[in-house]
């Protein structure tokens, strides 16, 4: 690596002569090598879903080292990377948004809580005598003043994005292939159905579903517990988990799914042959 | 000449996205000496090895207890340990005045994450060199659970940190789906069997050198050394001596094939 | 920091510290009585919806019996301000509480229960007031106990903690002008078996005759109840009937030939 060894590359406060800043992006590796993330704006609200690794069979998976996270009544997070910064940046989350709602009586919109995890975040890339954080944060909020729902993305630099689908962690790049496909991004629909034709949370619980497990190969990876949670009308736009029995349904379906690909692919194959 | 650049600071990523210091303050949890805990539907249990520096000195504690309801097992640095003793100890007694209830553990340990985690981010403070075990017993029942210097936590059913843990570690694996309905001096018989893979070469356990806590429904945090712990060293060396010495022998042989 | 205290210098007056500053030790908008009875299945609570300023009855339709979570209520008397942030507090850690829960799942996780929120109420109120800085309220907790695993047990809390952080359990409570007037009252009519009817119309009585007595009360009030299924109901405010056709009520002098006085 062309960074490494230079003497640019030892501190976020320092810029490389091309205008880098090596430390923000090696703790991006760090989130490069998590767990997959996964957020999916829908139709009547926001599906997050995470891959969590579990080390060995000892573990409660149930709780341990959960990754996501209730914010306020309508908002939560999910995080991948070093979880234990991930919850850093979880406490400072449920922090603004408990202020805000001292200060102004309303619950926080979710641009303004993305904006105030990303200024918090970037905060950790300015000094020399911090570090920058080696997690991603996807965040889901509703906002019961505007009734909308919206999905944020803020990355180590401290950079945050609204999204229709996002990921972050091993799997983001075909992940996000996958995400493509779906219609969740309602500029892109062909008829004039507007946003009825966007795909609703259940089918997006399906989908996070079948996309974590499309990416997981079980002789190579660790086994994990599949993390979901959503906000949607059906919760009365409170974040909570998405029932267990329906995550587990979600899964059978995705399997199956996945299976049904593999045995067309290899149909194909053998007329080709 | 350094072997790694990126090896003296908290606050430096290596180019692989690593905390090289974390990782290294991890390998001093590796230094201590053994520790286990394990629970069933109704107790948590901690056992240690305890180590003294000389013939004329006495043990170094490995267990401290917290509160009636929680303690904890140490590998690791002791004087980190007990920094973090006293203040757990005193989270737990501020929960008991204000709210008049003992303190949920779930809630404690993730905030002993958190300030495991803050020490990792910052110029000014290394980080605590100690891994713990904390076994307690709350509203919800027993747990325990294995912090890291990096700030990770996990909740278990039966963990060992330490050296020479592993062949303990192995034995808990291929018992653990069975402690679930362990009655206590079961599970304290398991801690002893899987203490005793950890025991280094020439040596043994004893009264001396063995320390077991347990705390569990209507039970408060109990120690159990010395006189106390001789009768479940009676009996492990009964069971063992029938049948049960094969099966550690086995264990140990199939450590050995695993690691 | 040294306290002055000078002559005669009341203990309810502000103390002048030596740093100068003083802080409020004398209500200013404040509501008058709660009134709280256990019954066969929970809790009830009562009060009236009238704010004072002073010996004005500036606010007519204030709420003081609060849901805190879904098995906690409290009831407030004194300074409405101070009521308020009070119920801010602690609706605020009941929501750290739900974030910070172990489990995603609501049902999972152990609330608050009562007598918690009860002995924290305490510790503030005993913190304030060691500061020579009370909050101005003497605060009724209703609720259910808990069980040792965290489930909600079939016995009733209520209990109560006043402006200098002394806390009290009882079947039957009231603070306030309440406390002098309807108390007895309740103590009287009390039974650990009434039904929810019977408590029901005890409140009203012990309301309607504060509202004859207590010159700051009014007879625009609400009930609150919280019930072994696990719910907290607080009713909208509405207004008592009264009877003001007794003889002293009518004819001022009630005969006596005085200047109208009572």
């Amino acid at each position: 690596m062309a960074s490494s060894g230079s003497g640019y590359d030892l501190s976020s406060s320092t810029f490389s002569p091309d205008g880098r800043i090596f430390q923000i992006e090696y703790a991006s590796k760090a989130v490069e090598n998590a767990g997959t993330a996964l957020g999916l704006r829908c139709r009547d609200g926001i599906v997050l879903a995470v891959e969590k690794p579990l080390q060995h069979k000892m573990l409660v998976s149930k709780t341990t080292g959960r990754r996501i996270h209730t914010v306020d009544e309508h908002a939560g997070v999910a995080i991948t990377g070093f979880v234990s910064d991930g919850r850093q940046i979880v406490g400072r989350a449920r922090d603004e948004a408990s202020n805000y709602f001292e200060t102004y009586g309303t619950k926080i919109p979710a641009e303004v809580l993305a904006n105030r995890i990303s200024a918090y975040v970037h905060y950790f890339t300015l000094h020399g005598a911090l570090r920058p954080f080696g997690a991603t944060t996807l965040v889901a909020a509703y906002d019961p003043a505007t009734k909308e729902h919206s999905l944020h993305m803020v990355e180590p630099s401290g950079v945050s994005y609204e999204y229709y689908g996002c990921a972050a962690g091993r799997g983001r790049q075909p992940a996000r292939t996958e995400m493509e496909k779906l219609s969740i991004n309602p500029k892109h629909q062909q008829g004039g159905g507007g946003d009825m034709e966007l795909i609703d949370v259940q089918e997006g619980v399906k989908q996070l579903a079948k996309i974590v497990y499309t990416l997981y190969d079980a002789s190579k990876d660790k086994p994990f517990e599949l993390e979901m949670s959503w906000l949607c009308e059906a919760t009365e736009w409170k974040h909570v988990g998405v029932p267990r029995e329906f995550i587990s349904a979600a899964t059978e379906w995705a399997k199956k799914e996945i299976e049904e690909a593999e045995e067309e692919d290899d149909d194909d194959e053998e007329m080709e042959e | 000449m350094f072997r790694n650049m990126y090896d003296t600071d908290v606050t430096v990523w290596s180019p692989e996205g690593r905390l090289l210091q974390v990782e290294y303050a991890m390998e001093s949890v590796k230094q201590g000496s053994a520790c286990i805990a394990l629970r069933s539907d109704t107790h948590s249990v901690i056992g240690a090895l305890k180590r003294s520096v000389s013939e004329l000195s006495s043990h170094q504690q490995k267990i401290l207890e917290i509160d009636d309801h929680l303690g904890i097992g140490i590998a690791g640095l002791t004087a980190d340990a007990r920094t973090l003793a006293k203040w757990m100890r005193n989270e737990c007694l501020n929960h008991k005045y204000v709210y008049g209830t003992a303190l949920p553990s779930g809630r404690l340990v993730n905030d002993l994450a958190d300030r495991h985690q803050r020490t990792t981010q910052t110029y000014v403070r290394r980080p605590y060199g100690v891994g713990l075990l904390v076994a307690s017993f709350d509203k919800n029942g027993p747990h325990v659970y294995q912090t890291c210097p990096s700030g990770n936590v996990y909740e278990c059913y039966a963990s060992a940190i330490g050296a020479r843990s592993q062949s303990g570690r192995t034995y808990l694996e291929k018992h653990y789906e069975s402690f679930p309905g362990c009655d206590r001096d079961e599970l304290i018989m398991h801690a002893l069997k899987a203490l005793v893979g950890c025991v280094s070469g020439d040596g043994e356990l004893t009264s001396e050198n063995g320390s077991v806590a347990v705390v569990g429904k209507n039970e408060k945090f109990t120690l159990i050394e010395g006189e106390a712990l001789q009768p479940y060293l009676d009996r492990l060396e009964l069971e063992s001596g029938n049948n049960g010495g094969e099966n550690v022998e086995e264990e140990q042989g199939g450590d050995a094939m695993e690691t | 920091m040294s306290l002055s205290l000078q002559a005669g210098g009341s203990a309810t007056r502000a103390l002048p510290s030596a740093a100068g500053t003083t802080h409020t030790t004398s209500p200013i908008t404040t509501g008058t009585s709660v009134l709280a009875v256990k019954y066969r299945s929970g809790v009830l609570l009562a009060a009236d919806t009238l704010v004072s300023y002073g010996s004005m009855a500036k606010f007519k339709n204030a709420r003081r019996l609060l849901p805190i979570n879904s098995r906690t209520l409290i009831g407030g008397s004194g300074e409405y301000s101070d009521l308020q942030s009070v119920s801010d507090l602690l609706k605020r850690n009941a929501l750290e509480d739900k974030c910070t829960a172990d489990s995603l799942y609501e049902e999972e996780n152990n609330e608050e229960c009562a007598k918690e929120v009860w002995s924290y109420l305490r510790a503030v109120m005993y913190n304030r007031r060691s500061k020579m800085n009370p909050l101005w309220n003497d605060i009724v907790v209703a609720g259910f106990k808990q069980n040792d695993d965290g489930t909600t047990s079939d016995e009733p809390f209520l209990g109560v903690v006043d402006k200098i952080g002394t806390a009290y359990e009882d079947d039957v409570l009231a603070t306030g002008f309440g406390g002098y007037i309807a108390l007895p009252l309740m103590r009287e009519k009390y039974r650990p078996d009434m039904e929810e009817g019977e408590a029901r119309a005890l409140l009203e009585d012990c309301l309607r005759i504060l509202f004859y007595r207590d010159c700051r009360a009014l007879n625009r009030v609400q009930i609150a109840k919280v019930t072994r299924e696990g719910k907290v109901l607080v009713s909208e405010p509405y207004e008592l009937d009264t009877f003001w056709d007794f003889k002293g009520f009518v004819d001022t002098k009630a005969g006596l030939g005085t200047d109208g006085g009572w």
